[in-house]
Parts: C-alpha cells; sequence; structure tokens
C-alpha cells in the first residue's frame, strides 16, 4: 500500500526506486504545467520584480533606483491607507462568502421540484460582467430614489447614504458582495457531492440527529472544500479591484481606495510602473504569508478521505 | 464494493420542513433575481427613464426593440464566434492540463511537491496591473499579439485555481479503486481515464463551467491583447456602449443580458453532471 | 467526463447558432479586409486557425505583395462613436488604395491602459488618440513626433484648439474633437416657473437667483421635487472652470507652487461659492455616486434639475429626451468670463514605420474631409465647415462654438505631475466640503495646498 501522507527524507525517497519512479511520475505530470510557468509566468513576474527596483513611466526605458520605491512605499500614506481598506474588505469578504455560499449550497442540495431553477437563480448575479453588476447595485444603493433607502422610507427610517458616506462606502462594498455568493455556492455543491451516502446511514443507525450529521460528518469531509475556498478567496479578495474602480473610484476621501486600484492609478495615471511593481510586490509577499499560514493549519483541520488515517 | 444508493447527499424534505425550505429558497431567490430584473426593465425603456426618480418598475411601453438594435449596433455575431473559439479552447486545455497537474499533487509523493505547489498558487498573486504590461511585451516578442494565442495557449499549460479544485476533489476520493486497477495491471493514465475521472465528472465540471464562464467575461485579457475590432470577444463589445462621459444604458443592458444567456443555459443544463455525477461512487471506506 | 463534454458541445452548438443570427448584420467589412491585408508574420499564423472557423465575409482579392501599406489607428472611442472614425477611413482608402487603415479602438478610461502598455512594448499604434491632459508627458517621453512646420495648415482652426497639442511651441497632435463646458437649461421647467432663460453676461449670482427661483419643494419634505442647477460634484477638471472665472488659478505660472494659488482668495471664494450651491441654498442635487454611475447624476435627464453644468458629451441624448426642452447658454461669469477646453487629437507616433502614410492621413482626418464627418456627430475643430455648416450660427451648437473665445489655459499644462500631486488633493478638497457642510473652506483649501506642494516637491528634488 502506498502511504499518501509520508513525509520522508529526500535522501531516503531517492533510496527506494519505487519512490523514485513516483517522484519521476509527479514531475512528468506536473511537467504541462512547469512548462507554462517557466515559459509564459515566471518571465513576467520576474520582469515585474525587477522593475520595482527601477523609475519606470512605460515610455522610456527604466532607470534602476535600487530600494527606492520600497523606503518610499512605507512613507506614503496612501499605501497605508490602501492597505487598512484593502485588509478590513479582506477579513469580513472572505467569512461572509465561505458562510453565504455554504449556506446556498445546503439550500439547494435537496431533491425537491425546481431546485434546479433556484440553484441557476443563485448563481445568477455572478454570471454578468462585473461592471454591469456594479452599476445594478450603484442604482440600489442611490440615496434618493434608490431601492433600499426606498424600501426603508416605507418603513419610517431615513436611509443613510451608502457610498457618498465615507464612513459607511466601504462596508456597503461588503454589503453588495452577497450576489457573488453563487460562486462558492458551486464549489460547495461539488464538494457535498464527494461525501458518500454510507457515512450517513452509519451516522443515522448511530442515532445521529440532522444537527448532528451536519456537524459529525458533513462539516468534516467538507473541510478540503473549505481550505480551497479560503484559500482562494483569501487571494482573490486582497487584489479586489473592479467594484470600486467602476463604483466609488476609491473615494469619498478615499475610503474605499483598494490596493489594487492605487496600484492601477500609479501605473496607468501616473506613469509610475516601477512603483507601482514595488506596491504589487509588497502586496504579493502578503498574500503569500497568509497562503502559507492558511497551507500549514492544514493538517489541523482539513481532513481528506482519500488518505488512510494514521 | 458495495453498490449503495446512487445520490446520496441529495437531502429529501417531507412536510413542513419542505415547506420551510421552500419558503427559504423563494425569499433568497427574490434577492439574487433583483438585479436580472432590474436589467431586463432597464433594457425597455428609453435612456431618460432608466434613472427616474422614483423608479419606475416597468416601462408603460416596453422597447422590445432595444435588443434587436442593440445586438445590430455592433456586429456582436462576430463577437460571439471568436469568443466562442477562446472559451472552447481554453476548456479543452483546462480539462486536460489541470487534471494531469492536479492529479500528481494529489496523489504523488515527490521531493519539492510542497514548494512546487506554494509556487503554484503564487502565480495568482500578482495583481494583474503589474503583470500585463511585461505579459504583453513577452506575447509581442513572440509575434502573437493581435491573435488569440495569448488567450488559448497559456490554458493548455494548466492553471493554478483548476489545479487546486480538481487536487482537492482528487483528494477527496479513497485511493482503493486506484490501487485495485493498478494490481490488474493499469497505467497510471488508464486509471487516470478509467477510474479517476469518472467519479470526478463534478469538479470536471465545474471546471468547464467556471472556464466558461471566465474566458466569456474576460475583459482585460482580450482588452490588451487583441487589436483590431474583427478579433474583438463579446466583453470588449459590451464596453463600446459607455464612453468616458457618457453610456448607453438600455443597450448596455439588453447586449449583457444576451450575451449571458449562454452561461445561464449551461448552468443550468451543467447541473445534471455535478449533482448527479456522483452516481459513480459508491466505494466503501 | 461524457457528461462534461456533451455540455460543452450542447454550448458550443447553442453559441454558434447565435453567432450566426447576428453575423448577417455585421456592418464592418473594413475591418475584414484588413485583417486578410495584413501580411505580417504575427497574423498569418492566427488567420489560418480562425479561417477554418470563421467564414463570415467573402474574402477580397488579396493585393499584390508590399503594394499597400496598413496604418494603425488607435482610438478612445467606441460604440455609436465609431461611426464617424469608419467614415472617414472609408473615404481616405477609396482616395488612396495603398493604404490600409486598421481601426484599433479601445472604450472610455481602459484606453489607456492598452496605449501605455503598447508603448511599453514598442507596439503602439501608427496614430494614437490622446486627451488634452495626456498630451504634455506623452510628448515629453517622446512618444509622438513633432510636424514640421508646412506639414499640417494651422490656419483652417477654430481659436484655441491648435494649442493643447503644442509642446514647447511645437505642433505634435491636430485636434480631433473638443467641447468646452456649458450650461444645459430645460425651457420647460423653466416656463412653468416663469423664469427668464440664462444669458450671455449673466454672473454667478444671476445664475443663483436663477436656480433659488426653480427649485421647487412642494411637499416641503426637504426633497424637492425639481432642483435648480445639477452639478458635476468633485469633478476636478470641471471645477477649473469655477476658478478661473473667480480670477484665481490653482498653479504658479513657473508649475511649481500650489501654496499661495490653491489656497488663494478666489480659488477660496470659487470653492466656498460651489459648496453652497449645495450646503447652504441647497439648489443642487446632493451627490449620489462619484463616478457618475448608475443615475447618480440623472436629475436633468429625469427632468428634475432646470440646468446643468457639464461638456457637450451626452447633448445628443438630452435632444431625443421628452422631458427635455432644450437650450444651452455660456457658463456664467464672475470676476472672469471664463471657459475651460476639453480636448481629444491624434498624433503620429515616434515608433511608426510608415511615417509618410500615417502624416499623410492625419490631415485628411484632422483636416477639412475629416471635420466634414464629424459635424454631422461632435463638433467640428475646422472654422469652414463649423461655419458653411450653419453650426456656428446654430442656437445651440453655436454656443459651444463661441465659448472659444473664452478659454483659459488647463492647470495640467504648467506641471507635467498635475495628475498626482494637486488633482487627487482638489478632489479630496471638494469632496470634503460637499460632504461636510460644516467644513472649513479656507483650512482645507491650505490643507490641500500643502499636501499638494508636499508631492510636488519631492517630484522635483
Amino acid at each position: 500500500m502506498r502511504d499518501v501522507k509520508s513525509r520522508i527524507h529526500h535522501s531516503s525517497i531517492m533510496r527506494s526506486p519505487r519512490k523514485r519512479r513516483e517522484a519521476i511520475t509527479f514531475y512528468l505530470f506536473i511537467s504541462p504545467w512547469l512548462l507554462g510557468f517557466l515559459f509564459f509566468t515566471l518571465g513576467p513576474m520576474l520582469l515585474s520584480l525587477y522593475s520595482s527596483f527601477t523609475d519606470w513611466d512605460l515610455l522610456t526605458s527604466p532607470v534602476w533606483v535600487g530600494l527606492q520605491n520600497y523606503s518610499d512605499a512605507f512613507a506614503d500614506a496612501l499605501f497605508y491607507q490602501s492597505l487598512k481598506v484593502t485588509a478590513i474588505y479582506t477579513l469580513l469578504y472572505v467569512p461572509l462568502d465561505l458562510l453565504g455560499g455554504l449556506m446556498l449550497a445546503l439550500l439547494v442540495n435537496a431533491r425537491m421540484r425546481g431546485v434546479r431553477f433556484f440553484r441557476t437563480v443563485f448563481y445568477l448575479p455572478t454570471v454578468f460582467s462585473g461592471v454591469v453588476f456594479v452599476v445594478v447595485w450603484l442604482w440600489m444603493l442611490n440615496p434618493r430614489g434608490g431601492l433600499i433607502n426606498l424600501a426603508l422610507s416605507q418603513i419610517g427610517i431615513e436611509g443613510p447614504r451608502w457610498l457618498m458616506d465615507p464612513d459607511l462606502a466601504l462596508y456597503s462594498l461588503v454589503m453588495m458582495s452577497f450576489w457573488g455568493w453563487g460562486r462558492s455556492m458551486v464549489i460547495f455543491l461539488a464538494g457535498l457531492q464527494t461525501i458518500p451516502g454510507e457515512l450517513y446511514e452509519a451516522a443515522a443507525i448511530d442515532g445521529a440527529n440532522g444537527w448532528q450529521q451536519f456537524y459529525k460528518v458533513t462539516l468534516p469531509l467538507l473541510t478540503p472544500t473549505i481550505f480551497f475556498n479560503l484559500v482562494l478567496s483569501v487571494i482573490f479578495t486582497f487584489q479586489t479591484f473592479t467594484s470600486a474602480f467602476v463604483a466609488t473610484d476609491g473615494g469619498p476621501l478615499d475610503s474605499t481606495l483598494f490596493l489594487v486600484l492605487y496600484i492601477y492609478r500609479q501605473a496607468f495615471q501616473f506613469l509610475n510602473m516601477g512603483y507601482a511593481s514595488a506596491l504589487a510586490w509588497i502586496l504579493f509577499a502578503i498574500i503569500l504569508v497568509l497562503t502559507l499560514i492558511v497551507v500549514r493549519s492544514q493538517r489541523f483541520w482539513v481532513f481528506y478521505l482519500g488518505e488512510k488515517a494514521q | 464494493m458495495n453498490q449503495v444508493d446512487s445520490e446520496p447527499m441529495i437531502v429529501q424534505p417531507r412536510g413542513w420542513r419542505k415547506g420551510l425550505r421552500y419558503a427559504l429558497l423563494i425569499f433568497t431567490a427574490l434577492l439574487f433575481i433583483a438585479p436580472a430584473f432590474w436589467m431586463l426593465s432597464s433594457a425597455l425603456k428609453p435612456n431618460y427613464e432608466i434613472f427616474a426618480i422614483p423608479p419606475v418598475w416597468w416601462p408603460s411601453s416596453p422597447r422590445w426593440e432595444n435588443f434587436r438594435d442593440a445586438l445590430t449596433a455592433l456586429p456582436f455575431g462576430r463577437f460571439a464566434l471568436n469568443t466562442l473559439l477562446i472559451a472552447g479552447f481554453s476548456i479543452v486545455g483546462h480539462l486536460i492540463s489541470c487534471t494531469l497537474v492536479a492529479y500528481a499533487f494529489a496523489r504523488f509523493d515527490a521531493p519539492g511537491k510542497g514548494f512546487f505547489f506554494v509556487l503554484l498558487l503564487s502565480t495568482l498573486m500578482l495583481p494583474y496591473p503589474v503583470t500585463m504590461v511585461p505579459l504583453y511585451i513577452i506575447y509581442s516578442r513572440l509575434g502573437w499579439v493581435n491573435s488569440f494565442l495569448p488567450l488559448i495557449v497559456p490554458a493548455f499549460f494548466a492553471n493554478a485555481f483548476y489545479v487546486f479544485l480538481l487536487r482537492q476533489s482528487f483528494k477527496q476520493t479513497p485511493p482503493d479503486l486506484e490501487e485495485a486497477a493498478r494490481i490488474d495491471g493499469a497505467n497510471t493514465l488508464q486509471v487516470l481515464w478509467h477510474i479517476v475521472l469518472p467519479i470526478s465528472t463534478p469538479a470536471l465540471a465545474t471546471v468547464a463551467i467556471f472556464t466558461f464562464q471566465a474566458t466569456w467575461n474576460d475583459f482585460l485579457g482580450p482588452l490588451i491583447f487583441l487589436h483590431d475590432q474583427s478579433k474583438y470577444t463579446l466583453t470588449l463589445g459590451l464596453s463600446f456602449f459607455r464612453s468616458s462621459y457618457d453610456v448607453n444604458w438600455a443597450y448596455l443592458m439588453a447586449s449583457s443580458l444576451v450575451i449571458s444567456l449562454p452561461v445561464i443555459l449551461v448552468f443550468f443544463l451543467a447541473q445534471k453532471a455535478f449533482i448527479q455525477g456522483v452516481g459513480y461512487t459508491g466505494s466503501k471506506i | 467526463m461524457k457528461r462534461v463534454l456533451f455540455f460543452i458541445s450542447i454550448l458550443l452548438i447553442a453559441v454558434v447558432g447565435l453567432a450566426a443570427c447576428g453575423t448577417q448584420e455585421a456592418p464592418l467589412e473594413t475591418v475584414v479586409v484588413t485583417q486578410i491585408v495584413q501580411g505580417t508574420p504575427e497574423t498569418v499564423v492566427v488567420t489560418q486557425i480562425v479561417s477554418e472557423v470563421v467564414v463570415v465575409t467573402p474574402t477580397p482579392e488579396p493585393p499584390a505583395e508590399g503594394a499597400v501599406t496598413v496604418v494603425r489607428v488607435g482610438t478612445g472611442d467606441s460604440g455609436e462613436g465609431l461611426a464617424p472614425h469608419q467614415q472617414i477611413i472609408q473615404a481616405f482608402e477609396d482616395a488612396n488604395p495603398e493604404i490600409i487603415l486598421q481601426l484599433e479602438p479601445v472604450a472610455g478610461r481602459d484606453y489607456y491602459a492598452r496605449l501605455l502598455t503598447q508603448l511599453a512594448a514598442k507596439a503602439a499604434p501608427d496614430i494614437m488618440q490622446v486627451g488634452d491632459d495626456a498630451v504634455p508627458s506623452f510628448v515629453e517621453k517622446g512618444a509622438f513626433l513633432p510636424l514640421e512646420e508646412g506639414s499640417f495648415d494651422p490656419s483652417i482652426y477654430l481659436p484655441g484648439l491648435l494649442e493643447p497639442g503644442q509642446v514647447d511651441g511645437v505642433q505634435y497632435l491636430l485636434p480631433k474633437d473638443y467641447t468646452p463646458l456649458g450650461v444645459y437649461y430645460n425651457k420647460k421647467l423653466f416656463d412653468a416657473a416663469g423664469v427668464a432663460y440664462p444669458q450671455e453676461g449673466w454672473t454667478w449670482e444671476d445664475m443663483l437667483a436663477t436656480a433659488q427661483a426653480l427649485t421647487k419643494d412642494e411637499d416641503g419634505d426637504g426633497n424637492p421635487e425639481v432642483w435648480g442647477i445639477q452639478l458635476p460634484a468633485s469633478w476636478t477638471t470641471g471645477f477649473e472652470y469655477w476658478v478661473a472665472a473667480a480670477g484665481g488659478r490653482l498653479i504658479s505660472e513657473d508649475g511649481k507652487s500650489f501654496v499661495g494659488y490653491m489656497d488663494s482668495p478666489e480659488v477660496i471664494r470659487a470653492v466656498q461659492f460651489y459648496a453652497d450651491l449645495y450646503n447652504k441654498h441647497k439648489v443642487a442635487p446632493p451627490p449620489a455616486d462619484l463616478n457618475q454611475w448608475g443615475g447618480g447624476n440623472a436629475e436633468f435627464g429625469n427632468g428634475q434639475a432646470a440646468m446643468r453644468l457639464f461638456g457637450r458629451w451626452p447633448q445628443s441624448g438630452f435632444k431625443d429626451n421628452p422631458n427635455i426642452d432644450l437650450g444651452v447658454a455660456p457658463p456664467p461669469q464672475d470676476a472672469v468670463r471664463a471657459n475651460v477646453l476639453f480636448w481629444g487629437g491624434f498624433g503620429v507616433a515616434s515608433t511608426t514605420e510608415v511615417a509618410e502614410e500615417t502624416f499623410k492621413f492625419l490631415n485628411f482626418y484632422t483636416g477639412e474631409p475629416g471635420s466634414q464627418v464629424w459635424k454631422d456627430w461632435a463638433l467640428p475643430p475646422v472654422q469652414s465647415v463649423a461655419e458653411s455648416s450653419g453650426l456656428a450660427a446654430d442656437p445651440i451648437e453655436g454656443v459651444w462654438i463661441s465659448e472659444l473665445n473664452h478659454l483659459v489655459p488647463r492647470a495640467y499644462l504648467f506641471t507635467p505631475y498635475w495628475n498626482e500631486t494637486a488633482d487627487p488633493a482638489l478632489r479630496k478638497a471638494l469632496e470634503t466640503v460637499l460632504l461636510d457642510p460644516t467644513a472649513d473652506v479656507t483650512a482645507v483649501m491650505q490643507q490641500a495646498a500643502q499636501e499638494a506642494q508636499a508631492a510636488l516637491d519631492k517630484l522635483l528634488q
């Protein structure tokens, strides 16, 4: 039997011909990605790393400035502001997205008439292109005549100014995000299908009720999916761009100035591609560290059916 | 092998539970269908009525001709063919390459595996505004700019998102069947094809749907790499209805709705694949 | 797996069907032609792939090798705005069969991201459209070829249209289209309120009085049904008009100082007056949406604001709008009768390998033949066309054209760093005073001037 989870030292792997064959197969199988990485991804990454050490306006040749861009960044109030905005948004968005997606998935994971229709409806908002989607929200959040404040006024509440209120704009964007839950719903739905039914039968024989079944069977076996959604949600949420670019352009008073929006502005509006690259690499480092933490934490809470219990 | 109920995970509520679930479904659905409703109602209005205060829920005389006019204002047929070409190749490319790579990450051990997995994920971590210029420079050196190649070829070299997705799915399936097939003399590719892929239909369908939707809606890729209009995609066409200072809302909404239909249709139909695909499983732990 | 493939094929069929319905009406013959003609190595590969799948239009006779030159045209116009480009290109190609134009449009503000990417890769279009405030930096960094004297006729243009294309007295770009600011007004609302239409020579005080007379809050809920004037919130470039009219300026002549300018009494007066229209007099609908998307600025179009200060861009929509009986007036004067220009021009890329052909097209496009087409879509830059077409005497278009006599130079002309120094500071200041009625305008502008100055000093070091 192959021991999937083995963490054997390099030398001992090479000592066993079986292990060596397995390693060769591994590299053979990942070679499409490895080649693509070398040809298409590594180059741009290194180029942008290089340009982060230069003064580059895109129109003339880059000029080497060493660590100047990085030291500028750490003295740039807008960099800190954009980092704060991005961090708050991520902190709120990621758990909401995981919870919302999971709830929707559980809701539509039923054998009922019309359930396919409901799944499609929940997925629907993610289908429309980013700009159109944001514009619909803008209309709903319009302080005068927008749907939400209109509804609030019906029950005698004067609605806030949403995206025009610097204290509220970022949270309005978080609120908007529930329409994107359909995406994680789909992934959870696919994850739910990998849980074998016998486990539930066994749990039912043991007298577990619905909630216990969820807690003892569904949740543990869904941890690989949760892990996946968590890692990618963190990676992508830190790079939020479209909603702010279209809805608020970073305002009012920089309250929605996301880091990638600031990077875009530095690169293509101020022609500081060197500085923009430095900011991007700082962002890269932050995301990488967070991802490593989540990946490392895996062994404490993620449970794979395909792996033998040790 | 112990064949059990083929669709075990799907609950089948009865009685008041069923009523409650329907109530929840309908309430949530109203929230999620609101944007589409507003888009449809806007698509049928003249531009000056779209942002009326108080809002006009449904135009008194719906302008269905807005759909015709929006779709003939630009060569959307050509745009659709271009987009389809890119989407089709990307789906095929992702299904082949990501499956291979993900299977390796899920099942084989090798020195450096952990490093390469993090390296794989790290390709998702640099924001596009700083990679698009170097990417463009590389593709223009290759002579691929103003062609579909920069949008298609990379799909055949795997994408971290889908590799990760499939890896999770593969790791979730017990390896017993694969072991058995291997003892029967099947090689790795045969195991992959005959054992792993059939079990993994839900995940593969998810990859196909997501790839389809991502390429269908991709904006920045086509924006940078496709120069002349005959090669433009649907999202680039959509963007033509908004210039810096003026937006043709009715046309934008009408064409967005029509362009989204294939994605909606595919999603509706493909549910069979990722909900019932589980029928193939049934292995004992 | 089979099912996945099954659904992919369903999808392919569905979309091919959709595409087939649409293609018959595809009008872009020029584009199809260029794709086939362009004989550069990189496109050959693609056309081979494409040609198996895409059979849309009959292939024209391929011209003999080397017989044609392809000129790439980059523009930020889109949608219906492409029609005049295509007409001009068609006319030029008919007259010059040896030259083929390849139009490469990108909508709105994504245009610069693509153009800069292409410039960085030395793969920019041969002729490029650039907006006013991008001209100095693009030119200084060598993106454009200078236009030699005698290679174009500077006497044909309306006043004020050549300057935005010049750097240090040398012409680099020629005007494509333009608009000053104007005040749209809705005669229906004026007539209903019995208020006289705005006239040349009206002042800020007249504007305030007019707006007050038009603002109507019948039900007294503090939310008027009709507003006096819709203003462009924290739009900084538009705000330069208010500064100029008050007799102020935002930056010193030598381009080195914001302190003493952005916080001068004239600028403070302009900001105070502007903010008061919103907060004190409440004649302007409060901004709902900073980016002017999503209907935050729809009051004039809804017939719920009697006036609107803006450029000519949305005018055609207003003319078709049954809520509106449209008139256009000059912006009111204060200490100075002033206006500011928004301008887009074409220039020849310094990387072009077909300079001769590109210059030829540039002259055609920005000269009389091009203006003859443009006059049906926007304001024509060529004086003789503006006059012969009757636009200069038109009660609406004539207002825009005669505003060219009142232009003051925009602030970006005095420093290449305007966009990253004073622009964000000014925008933040305007947002502050618009959002907070109790804000001290003097203090806000002093802070803005200092922020802008600090940013500029750092760059000038």
